[in-house]
């Protein structure tokens, strides 16, 4: 089984909200690596503990909006940074720290919070339907699939 | 007027927010319930084929994305006038079942649960799932995660994928199962079935046998009559994914009963200039504003409104709790707000029974599950309950089936004024002049809200189990004189 697992969160028909989603697409393309999985999630809470069970490693890749941030900054975090990242949580479900520990409560095989990256990319809009990003956001998705690569090579648990 | 404002943490979109306005008195005049509604989907499946559409919709929400890939393939198959052979029905309706148990369980012990097992005045620290497992013991942590799970996987084998099913197209599903697919979701099945009667045992013993959280239950502060929807099958019985609209007045007779192609002619929809979000209403008895009550078009589409608008359930453990249900809370149609959570564990029974009729149906295994189309495609509506909801897709297209026009009645949308009226009850019961706002208050607000389990746009932040919520009081003038935060940090 692969070790690590690269997940875009997001949704890919809303606008700049998809940005995960692109930039994994673009990794995948790009990456043919045997010890690596490309996942997609919509969400947090349980649903993206299901697809981060059994790794040792992951590295995802959303959207972010902070109180001042400017529209394709990147940013680089752990789950315990995570109450700023888009889809880290959810009204519905857990955030990813709080399933995290729920999971790890239960005794699944989940990484360590040091071994869980975030690649956060600043968002603009997130709530008009469209297939593309904004052109500020487009404009990081390059710069952010370095990042990516850049984790992977690096950082080997 | 002074102004208190419950909102989410501020440097997020895709959330929702609570304002509540006082009077000079400091009494509460008003409330609203302010939904960030995603836009600009009608324009976006424009030109589409609409055979897509299944695939499409799921991506709106990524909490309940089977129920709109279960409204869209209906909407397709009434499009093309085609029927689905009552194998791909049955298929349909099982991966549907599934998909309750995973999503009433989740929304039970994940947000309701800690409010009742750890009691809704506990630090939020403690007041979550995690709280609620050192309270009552690491098995139950075991018992939802694996009944969640067994939920998600027979979605995953009936769907092709778990997290966005592909399976159902116009004219039925695109794969049949096999003999040993079905026995084993018949063996999930039993042990969803005992799971359901596990949940309903645990809210009577931490719920209904506490004097504190009956007597809530039954406040005034949580209760608003007004009329109720829910799909039904041909005896009236609960049904989530097919069969007719019925809605009850708040006295619990029936008001009309409609096809999924009448809907226009049963619902409008209302538009208020500070909130893209509409209000549907039932159009004959028309738009009275954010009131309940007979003469008020505002109805609920709830777990609790589901029970209301029929006449039973057809499945024997969940009906047996049913009438418990009615019996207990004085008869029907029950207006209590938070008694949704007691109606949702009912519906969670029933799926999980429905799960193992389906699965021992003798025609379940049969390979034919789909007819192909052959009629020109023109317009269609497909109807389901979501869990949050009735959930209404319609689409038109020209002669080679691309979307000319589409449009969508969200679960949550249905219950946007009855959010919002019993925000402003609660509000109006436990706010007084002069009242020190605490946060243990505040979150007896939000659990009116809370109940309806809503769905607002999918992206939004919240710490384990709770919405951030920040209150921010203002004077006549618009000051801030008091600023109150919980779960920011």
């Amino acid at each position: 089984m692969a070790r690590t697992v690269i997940i875009g969160l997001g949704n890919p028909i809303l606008t700049d909200d998809g940005v995960g989603i692109h930039v994994v697409r673009a990794v995948a393309a790009q990456c043919q690596r045997d010890d690596v999985t490309f996942a997609e999630a919509s969400v947090g809470g349980l649903r993206l503990l299901d697809v981060i069970a059994g790794y040792e490693r992951v590295i995802m890749v959303d959207a972010i909006q902070t109180r001042d941030g400017k529209a394709g900054n990147l940013y680089r975090l752990h789950p315990s940074d995570l109450e700023a990242s888009l889809h880290s949580g959810s009204t519905h479900d857990l955030s990813l720290p709080g399933a995290l520990a729920l999971g790890r409560g239960m005794g699944m095989v989940l990484p360590d919070d040091e071994a869980i990256v975030i690649i956060a990319i600043e968002a603009e809009d997130v709530l008009i339907f469209g297939e593309v990003c904004t052109p500020a956001v487009a404009t990081a998705i390059p710069r952010a699939v370095e990042a990516v690569l850049a984790e992977l090579e690096a950082g080997e648990p | 007027m002074k102004k208190i404002s419950i909102d989410p943490i501020t440097r997020l979109e895709g959330h929702g927010k609570i304002e509540i306005f006082l009077d000079e008195e400091g009494n509460v005049a008003n409330a609203y319930l302010i939904i960030p509604e995603l836009r600009g989907f009608e324009k976006f499946a424009e030109g589409r084929p609409v055979e897509e559409m299944p695939r499409i919709t799921p991506r709106i929400c990524g909490v309940c994305p089977e129920a709109h890939h279960m409204a869209s393939a209906k909407a397709c198959d009434a499009v093309y006038h085609v029927e689905v052979p009552p194998t791909g029905k049955k298929l349909r309706e099982l991966l549907y079942s599934a998909f309750y148990v995973a999503d009433h369980t989740v929304h039970f012990y994940i947000l309701a649960a800690p409010d009742f097992v750890l009691g809704p005045d506990a630090p939020p620290a403690e007041r979550n799932i995690l709280g609620l497992i050192h309270k009552v013991g690491l098995e139950i942590g075991g018992k939802v995660i694996r009944s969640r799970g067994m939920g998600m996987d027979i979605i995953g084998m009936l769907g092709g994928k778990t997290v966005h099913p592909v399976g159902a197209l116009p004219g039925g599903v695109s794969k049949a199962i096999n003999e040993q697919e079905r026995a084993q979701i018949e063996a999930w099945g039993h042990e969803l079935v005992e799971f359901g009667q596990f949940s309903l045992q645990l809210f009577h013993d931490v719920v209904l046998e506490n004097k504190v959280y009956l007597d809530m239950i039954l406040s005034d502060a949580y209760t608003t009559p007004m009329y109720y929807m829910g799909l039904v099958d041909e005896n009236n019985k609960v049904n989530f994914y097919d069969g007719l609209v019925r809605v009850v007045d708040p006295a619990g007779n029936e008001f009309v009963k409609y096809a999924p192609e009448e809907y226009l002619d049963v619902v409008a929809e209302h538009v208020e200039p500070w909130t893209y979000l509409k209000f549907p209403y039932l159009k004959e008895v028309g738009w009275k504003g954010l009131v309940t009550g007979k003469d008020s078009g505002v109805y609920q589409a709830t777990p609790l409104s589901r029970l209301n608008a029929a006449d039973g359930i057809a499945t024997p453990l969940a009906q047996e709790a049913y009438e418990e249900f009615y019996e207990t809370m004085g008869g029907k149609p029950v207006h209590n707000t938070l008694a949704i959570h007691w109606a949702r564990l009912i519906e969670l029974l029933y799926a999980a029974e429905r799960i193992v009729e389906l699965a021992t149906d003798p025609e379940i295994t049969n390979p034919h599950v789909r007819n192909i189309p052959t009629e020109t495609p023109d317009e269609g509506v497909g109807i389901v309950e979501a869990p949050r909801g009735t959930l209404t897709h319609h689409y038109i297209t020209d002669q080679k089936g691309i979307v000319e026009k589409c449009n969508l009645i969200v679960g949550t949308t249905n219950n946007h004024a009855p959010i919002s009226i019993s925000i402003k009850k609660a509000a109006e019961a436990l706010i007084k002049k002069g009242q020190v706002i605490s946060e243990g208050l505040l979150n007896r607000v939000e659990m009116a809200f809370r109940a309806y389990d809503p769905c607002m746009a999918c992206a939004t932040h919240t710490l384990p189990g709770q919405m951030p919520l920040e209150v921010i009081i203002h004077d006549a003038d618009g000051e801030v004189v008091e600023q109150l935060t919980q779960y920011l940090d």
